[in-house]
């Protein structure tokens, strides 16, 4: 039985001539307990898949089931419910909201399941020394570091028991011990049962997944499982071995430099997270146009 | 639903957390309800003050006023009206109409009240004040009788005083001019005569929206007298009478059928009984209420409208918030109530310091006026929970534009 289960999901903006495709036919299932990495250039439609993933966004054509249940078409208020029970959101900025507390914060989640003020202030407690933040509990998000604000954040996405756990670039914001503390904190979640879907550009992170999917222009074009604590054998070709020859660079006359450079990169990847971000801001270009190639 | 203590806090965090512009955006409201309280409470004070006066100067006191007072001519009513004794100084009663009063049937004591300008000053006593536009009344040896009214100290000038130099005063005329309680013997000069102090009155209760007629300021004199001084040219803006023992209406019928047959059957005056007089001056009273009151909900209504603006900014400014909030589990109808109740906090808070504010206006006009404003509850209750309501009202619009945010969109701003 999987826990979610899209099919033929196309997610369309705009109309007419301005039609622009997010989400292209993509069908996908992932068991319980599946730890996925969602990998893929900007604008590949990661976020957008995400978004509908965890019932932020309907798709326009295809059904979704989560947990056995048709979602695909429910109406607002209802989509809300879902999210609030078995979806929770961990944010590339963490967005906890700056003018509560962390452990209020943390409790947001029940009172809008309706709990009362003493049970949510136990749960979220409870909650916050699972993560290892007891002691920061009435602080301020503003009063925490990156690794110990997106921690308490997935806290807030733990506190209702969701049954998937959404990361949209969870470390996107995180130095190199920030991104640690906070994979070691999903994989621990994923150990005990959790099923964890996070977008991530960095390859070495796919380490902690056990399946790989790879998108580009809204659709699914690589899935793969991988055995945990190692990196996703495609992870790095697609990032860092993807032929970068373009028009721009034979316009340029230097193509048969840059023929080059992707060799070199063979090497394992920079260790610091801070660089990759870097490396792969510079590049969407070059991985937007390479399958294009490769089909030729 | 959000618990309601919940987002009762959200909504107080929210206001506390923006206090220059919560304050402004209450300003508004509170200036409505500062307004509305104030107002009630002084019509009220006013009303209760002229009822202790009625009492005062005894149940039975019959009020004879140049021109039409009745109570049902509303605003027209209040132009040529004065609260109290009706001082009115386009016309007034001459001494055919205080005969015509005098032998009425069934009248026994009859005072007239006739204003004698000039400037009163010392004589004598420790310095030489003098009181310019001294409020100076010609009346009668029955006037103590006709307000029920004891004198401190001395006595009233008797029948066969009635053209003599002598002079009563009221309580404050007489600090006012020789500094002492009783200044028996003291005399001043006005308008060339010298005038000699024979008693001075009790305290009068004061008199709001009256302040000329304040019998403390008074200096009476005999009527003979001032006849002499302004050569029988004494009107008088108010004649009282007090019946015998056959009661208040046949007595009032009797003055008015003397009164039309001096006049010739002309109906341009008045003659009031206590009740009367005082259902003239509620009647003014309830409608300058009113009018305050509609212009105090006009400033409610721009209060709110204030409120739906700043609401409207706070949520165009706080959709990343709201993004997240519906993205961990928040209905539309949880926003719609937690900024519906936000507007609701912020008006109603500025109801309560309305309040607030109104009883140190009230507190004020205490102590600088003669005006005793009453502490109007339930004006205030109403004022206050009206300003809660305005803020629903308004801040539904703006909270229902929160509520429809679509999450993405909203989660994408910053």
């Amino acid at each position: 039985m999987s826990i979610i289960r899209l099919e033929h999901v196309s997610r369309l903006y705009g109309f007419g001539d301005a039609t622009a495709v997010a989400l292209d036919d993509v069908s996908l299932e992932i068991e319980p307990g599946e730890f996925v990495a969602v990998m893929g250039p900007s604008g590949s439609g990661k976020s957008t898949l995400m978004n509908i993933l965890g019932l932020l966004d309907r798709p326009t054509h295809g059904t979704y089931q989560l947990h056995d249940r048709a979602v695909a078409r429910l109406r607002a208020n209802q989509r809300a419910k879902v999210r609030r029970d078995m979806v929770g959101f961990v944010f590339q900025s963490f967005n906890l909201l700056p003018r509560l507390r962390v452990i209020e914060n943390v409790a947001l989640p029940l009172a809008y399941k309706g709990l009362l003020p003493g049970r949510r202030q136990k749960k979220a407690a409870d909650m916050l020394e699972r993560v290892g933040l007891g002691d920061r509990a009435f602080y301020f998000p503003s009063q925490l570091s990156g690794g110990q604000t997106q921690r308490a954040a997935i806290a807030r996405a733990l506190v209702n028991n969701p049954k998937i756990i959404i990361a949209d670039e969870p470390t996107g914001n995180l130095d190199s011990a920030g991104s640690l503390l906070v994979m070691e904190l999903l994989a621990e979640i994923h150990r005990s049962g959790n099923t964890i879907l996070f977008v991530t550009h960095n390859p070495e992170l796919t380490r902690y997944a056990t399946r790989v999917v790879y998108m580009h222009d809204g659709a699914i074009v690589h899935d793969e499982q991988t055995a945990l604590g190692e990196v996703a054998a495609t992870a790095r070709k697609v990032l860092y071995t993807l032929p970068v020859q373009t028009e721009d660079h034979d316009l340029a006359g230097i193509s048969t430099l840059m023929k080059h450079v992707p060799s070199k990169s063979d090497v394992k990847p920079e260790p610091k997270a801070k660089s990759k971000a870097k490396t792969t801001k510079t590049t969407p270009k070059t991985k937007k146009r390479a399958p294009r190639k490769a089909k030729k | 639903m959000i618990g309601g203590r919940g987002s009762l806090k959200l909504a107080l965090d929210s206001v506390r957390s923006n206090k220059a512009r919560s304050g402004l955006t209450m300003f508004g409201v509170i200036i409505g309800v500062v307004a509305v309280v104030t107002v009630v409470g002084l019509g009220q004070g006013v009303q209760r003050q002229i009822e202790a006066q009625t009492n005062q100067y005894g149940s039975n006191l019959i009020t004879v006023r140049p021109g039409r007072t009745t109570a049902s001519k509303g605003l027209q009513g209040l132009a040529n009206t004065d609260l109290l004794f009706g001082l009115n100084s386009l016309n007034g009663l001459s001494t055919q109409d205080l005969h015509a009063v005098q032998t009425a049937p069934g009248v026994s004591v009859v005072a007239p009240l006739g204003i004698v300008s000039g400037t009163a000053q010392a004589t004598s006593g420790p310095t030489q004040a003098n009181l310019p536009n001294a409020l100076v009344l010609a009346t009668n040896q029955d006037l103590p009788a006709a307000l029920s009214h004891s004198l401190a100290s001395g006595g009233f000038f008797k029948s066969n005083d009635n053209t003599a130099n002598v002079a009563v005063l009221g309580k404050k005329a007489a600090e006012a001019l020789f500094e002492q309680d009783a200044p028996l013997g003291n005399s001043f000069s006005f308008r060339g005569q010298t005038f000699v102090v024979v008693g001075v009155f009790d305290d009068f209760a004061a008199t709001p929206l009256a302040g000329t007629a304040d019998f403390n300021n008074a200096i009476f004199i005999p009527l003979g007298t001032a006849e002499q001084l302004t050569q029988n040219q004494t009107l008088f803006y108010s004649i009282l009478a007090k019946p015998d023992k056959t009661g208040v209406q046949p007595a009032v019928r009797a003055i008015t059928n003397n009164m039309q047959a001096v006049r010739a059957g002309a109906q341009d005056f008045s003659v009031l009984d206590q009740r009367q007089n005082l259902a003239a001056s509620s009647h003014v009273l309830t409608l300058l209420g009113g009018l305050v009151t509609a212009v105090a909900s006009v400033a409610l209504i721009v209060g709110g409208v204030g409120i739906m603006n700043i609401m409207l900014v706070s949520v165009t400014e706080r959709m990343h918030e709201i993004g997240v909030r519906k993205a961990i589990g928040a209905t539309n109808r949880q926003i719609l109530t937690q900024f519906t109740l936000e507007a609701a906090v912020l008006s109603g808070l500025g109801g309560i310091l309305g309040v607030l504010a109104s009883l140190a206006v009230a507190g004020l006009l205490r102590v600088y006026t003669s005006y005793h404003p009453v502490i109007a509850w339930k004006a205030m209750i109403v004022a206050t929970l009206a300003s809660f309501a305005v803020g629903l009202i308004f801040g539904v619009a703006p909270a229902m534009k929160a509520s429809r945010e679509d999450p993405v969109e909203a989660l994408r701003r910053e």
